[in-house]
């Protein structure tokens, strides 16, 4: 469905109902329908860009729920990135933003910053560590960087094991690339085992997804390309082809780009295609038809598949590779707000759940609403975040489970971040457990 | 405008987290679901009944203007201050006091979600019957405001039928209590029927104490169609003038039907000229018979198809049909003017009629929805309102539609309320003398005239 422009919002308020940031402030400046007001009046000049108009279009986790609720078909989603682009070129994001829009531009400089957060929290001291926040987390309570990036630990290539049943893409994203191998082990283990040939696309970088929400759009575009030219040349070069157009034909049999993080998925699948839309002349779309082919975003659009509704397809193989003996992990699970609002996976991630022999999975009634992370969000808003993560924890703690489930990297801090030593609850992607579950 | 001086004085009622004046936040509380906006001098937040009666006695003192809000869902502007002033927000007003299904009533403030006040019922197979399009969001104090209905009221009556007791804060801040936690309750005058559908002329409810009743056993739903709109309508007239008393009974037109299936793909008929969405509930076999008998009158009026939802998901998926309809018409032009004449049930079948004949004549396209059971119609207007000349026809229809209802011994709004949409139109269902004894009733209540003023009264 296309998109409506703002003016047909006809302010009925069904956005109201599931805005998380709304549900905790109640108050109707916190809601999506006035964001799109106030992005009216701005561009009706009834409003010029201040310090408090961008606070209230930041306070917002870009969760994406407004989008898929709105009856007038409004994507919230786009107008407030551009609003955000909009107010970041007259009131810049603050030092703390800027620096990680900075750091997440050029790939060496996330890998040396990744390098040196690792030292450093090697080098603080433990008491410090506890006493110091950020956002609404302890020092210590934030995930050490990996000992080596992932990638320079897993083959461009991994083969199939047993009988060849296709070919993936994986996006490994920068969370799991630097902080989280545990979920790209698993997802290479779990692709291969049931027989994938999984290629990394190298010189990979982020996604661009973080610099869109604080405004920098321009760079998100840069990075936007590499990924496009990466995957590109590893779906081509997979084949051994050279031509264009045997390429292009090439790229058709992949069966699927993964991602682990939806975030990464949603930018794969909804900003890369918008990406061909921006105006000819400016010195990125020159890059971007030199570089890419014409089709090729809307092709990986297309092809972007979360890994659990991946592996949902796969349910009755995966169950069937598991031994009834295998450890049954009682766990709950949190769904991150693009999983939710960008791929609709909700009902699947519940099947496997329920369906592998690996989990004892215990629902809880609040395992879809928000935990407050988005992004940035608990730095930018700790006190909002907070008690949105507060409810959440209750659920968390009287569920007995041992393990809490997500499929997005910042959820997975922020529940970390959220839980003590104490809560001895162990917050993981779901891969982790079902890659255990297969065995060797 | 509020001074610095007073705007002081409110601050020392509730701490400035509560309070909002800044031109940005003001552009939030301008509007309802309605197309009039205007923007108050200020918003504050009362979280107790002390606190209204405080914002209120200081208001008065200076004779500032006070429009309450809830979630600002109205559909007929009635929460739009537009003559400034103070909105006060009852938003962080929203506990749910008791919940007491021995006694069959809860005690609620007037923040609490009508959605939020079903889930905390449903643990005790109870329900809170005015269901408006809006309880996903709509709070109960603005239900009680615009006296609320919804589908189910056909069986079930409207938000008042369900008031056991308010508590009010009148114009001079003073608080008043009546009504108690018994069904029969004859003591002195029902003033709850005064209050509930007052649309915060009277007096600001900061407390209710409603009637709850428990879950049917059974929901049985069906959805038939027909070739033509007027046998779509005679069988409405049909069902309830034989006594069958559905739970509720939705009529939606072509345009309205494939405007939803061009959004939502649910499978439904496009080729039908009407469908007739109806549920039952009760007892199951009470339930069973009632179908055969409402089955029976659909097809002496010649329905085409009659299906029937086989699960629980196959009823979702017929209502969805029916809560998608204003929203997709949302979308077919920038603003959507939705009103709710209401007809006595034998004149349906006319009163569909005119609204056709109506807007063909003005060359603008309705999708014809409506309560239909209780004659709620709800004709649904795109439009473009920056487009003057269409608005103009826009408002030309609106007319004439209310004088048909009036015609049809109709009335000119079944649950919506009169806000600012429908003012003008008040002497086309009500003497003068009855418009003036309201306006006594107004002038004693709230002599000064601060509470939403520029509206019906």
């Amino acid at each position: 469905m296309t998109d409506q422009p703002i003016q047909n919002c006809g302010k009925c308020g069904l956005c109201l109902s599931v805005c998380p940031v709304y549900q905790i402030i109640k108050q109707e400046q916190a809601s999506p329908r006035a964001r799109l007001q106030l992005i009216k009046a701005f561009e009706k000049k009834d409003l010029t860009a201040s310090p408090l108009l961008k606070d209230l279009v930041s306070q917002c986790l870009m969760c994406g729920a407004c989008k898929v609720v709105c009856p007038s078909g409004i994507n919230h989603y786009a107008r407030f990135m551009d609003m955000r682009e909009q107010l970041a070129r007259s009131l810049p994001e603050p030092p703390a933003i800027r620096s990680l829009v900075y750091l997440l531009a050029k790939e060496y400089r996330l890998r040396m910053g990744a390098g040196l957060a690792r030292i450093g929290r090697g080098l603080t001291p433990a008491a410090l560590e506890k006493a110091y926040k950020i956002g609404t987390i302890p020092v210590s309570r934030f995930p050490k960087m990996n000992r080596r990036p992932l990638r320079s630990t897993l083959p461009r290539v991994s083969f199939a094991r047993g009988n060849p049943r296709g070919r993936v893409i994986y996006f490994t994203g920068c969370a799991t690339n630097y902080m989280f191998a545990d979920t790209g082990m698993a997802t290479v283990h779990i692709l291969t085992q049931l027989g994938y040939e999984v290629v990394i696309p190298e010189s990979q970088t982020c996604c661009g997804i973080p610099m869109m929400f604080h405004g920098a759009r321009d760079r998100a575009v840069v990075n936007m390309t590499t990924n496009l030219t990466a995957i590109q040349k590893a779906m081509g070069e997979n084949e051994g082809l050279r031509p264009k157009n045997a390429r292009d034909a090439a790229a058709e049999n992949w069966d699927a780009v993964i991602v682990d993080c939806t975030t990464c998925g949603a930018a794969l699948k909804d900003e890369y295609p918008a990406l061909m839309n921006i105006p000819a002349g400016s010195s990125h779309a020159a890059a971007l038809t030199r570089k890419i082919l014409p089709g090729m975003p809307g092709l990986i659009a297309r092809k972007t598949r979360d890994i659990l509704s991946f592996l949902h397809d796969h349910i009755d193989d995966l169950a069937a590779a598991m031994t009834s003996d295998i450890p049954k992990h009682k766990v709950i699970y949190h769904a991150p707000c693009h999983s939710k609002n960008s791929f609709n996976s909700l009902a699947k991630v519940q099947a496997l759940l329920t369906a592998l022999p690996c989990f004892d999975y215990i629902p809880v009634p609040d395992e879809t609403t928000c935990c407050g992370g988005g992004g940035t969000f608990f730095y930018e808003y700790p006190d909002i975040s907070k008690k949105m993560m507060a409810k959440k924890l209750a659920g968390a703690r009287t569920s007995g489970a041992d393990f809490w489930l997500t499929d997005c990297p910042v959820c997975r801090i922020n529940l970390h971040g959220n839980l003590s030593e104490k809560d001895n609850r162990i917050v993981v992607h779901p891969v982790t457990l079902i890659s255990q579950g297969l065995g060797k | 405008m509020i001074s610095p001086d007073l705007k002081k004085q409110f601050l020392a009622i509730v701490d400035p987290a509560r309070w909002l004046d800044e031109k940005e936040p003001l552009f939030c509380y301008a509007y309802d679901a309605f197309v009039e906006e205007s923007m108050p001098d200020a918003v504050i937040f009362p979280e107790t009944t002390e606190e209204v009666s405080q914002i209120l006695a200081l208001a008065s003192a200076h004779k500032i203007p006070v429009t309450g809000r809830g979630a600002g869902t109205s559909v007929c502007g009635a929460p739009v201050p537009v003559r400034h002033g103070l909105v006060v927000c009852f938003s962080k007003m929203d506990r749910i006091i008791e919940v007491n299904t021995k006694d069959r009533y809860v005690i609620v403030e007037p923040g609490v979600v009508n959605a939020d006040l079903q889930a905390a019922l449903a643990p005790d197979g109870f329900f809170f019957p005015p269901d408006p399009g809006s309880m996903n969001m709509s709070t109960i104090g603005g239900n009680i405001a615009q006296n609320a209905g919804g589908p189910r009221c056909l069986k079930y009556g409207v938000t008042l039928d369900y008031i056991l007791s308010l508590e009010v804060v009148l114009a001079s801040g003073k608080v008043i209590t009546f009504g108690s936690k018994n069904i029969k309750d004859v003591t002195g005058y029902k003033l709850a029927a005064l209050f509930c559908g007052s649309e915060g002329t009277l007096g600001l409810v900061t407390r209710a104490i409603l009637k709850v009743v428990p879950v049917p056993e059974t929901v049985k739903t069906i959805m038939a169609t027909f070739k033509d709109l007027d046998d779509t309508a005679n069988a409405v007239t049909d069902i309830i003038g034989s006594g069958i008393l559905p739970a509720a009974m939705e009529l939606m037109d072509r345009l309205t039907l494939n405007a939803i299936e061009d959004k939502a793909g649910l499978g439904l008929d496009r080729e039908a000229a009407g469908t007739l969405l109806i549920e039952v509930d009760g007892v199951a076999e009470a339930c069973d018979k009632q179908i055969r008998q409402i089955s029976e009158k659909l097809h002496a009026h010649h329905a085409v198809h009659i299906q029937e939802a086989g699960s629980a998901a196959d009823r979702e998926r017929l209502w969805t049909a029916r809560r998608s309809a204003y929203g997709v018409f949302a979308k077919l032009a920038p603003d959507i003017i939705s009103e709710d004449v209401t007809v006595p049930v034998s004149r349906v079948p006319e009163m569909v009629r005119r609204i056709v004949q109506i807007t063909d004549k003005y060359n603008l396209r309705v999708g014809v929805l409506a309560h239909a059971g209780d004659g709620n119609m709800h004709p649904m207007i795109p439009a473009d309102k920056s487009n003057a000349e269409e608005w103009e026809r826009v408002m030309a229809v609106f007319d004439e539609i209310f004088r048909a209802a009036a015609d049809l011994d109709g009335t000119l709004s079944g649950e919506h309320g009169i806000g600012l949409a429908k003012a003008k139109y008040l002497p086309l269902v009500m003497d003068p003398g009855t418009i003036e004894f309201m306006k006594t009733i107004k002038q004693a209540v709230d002599p000064d005239g601060i509470l939403n003023p520029g509206k019906f009264v």
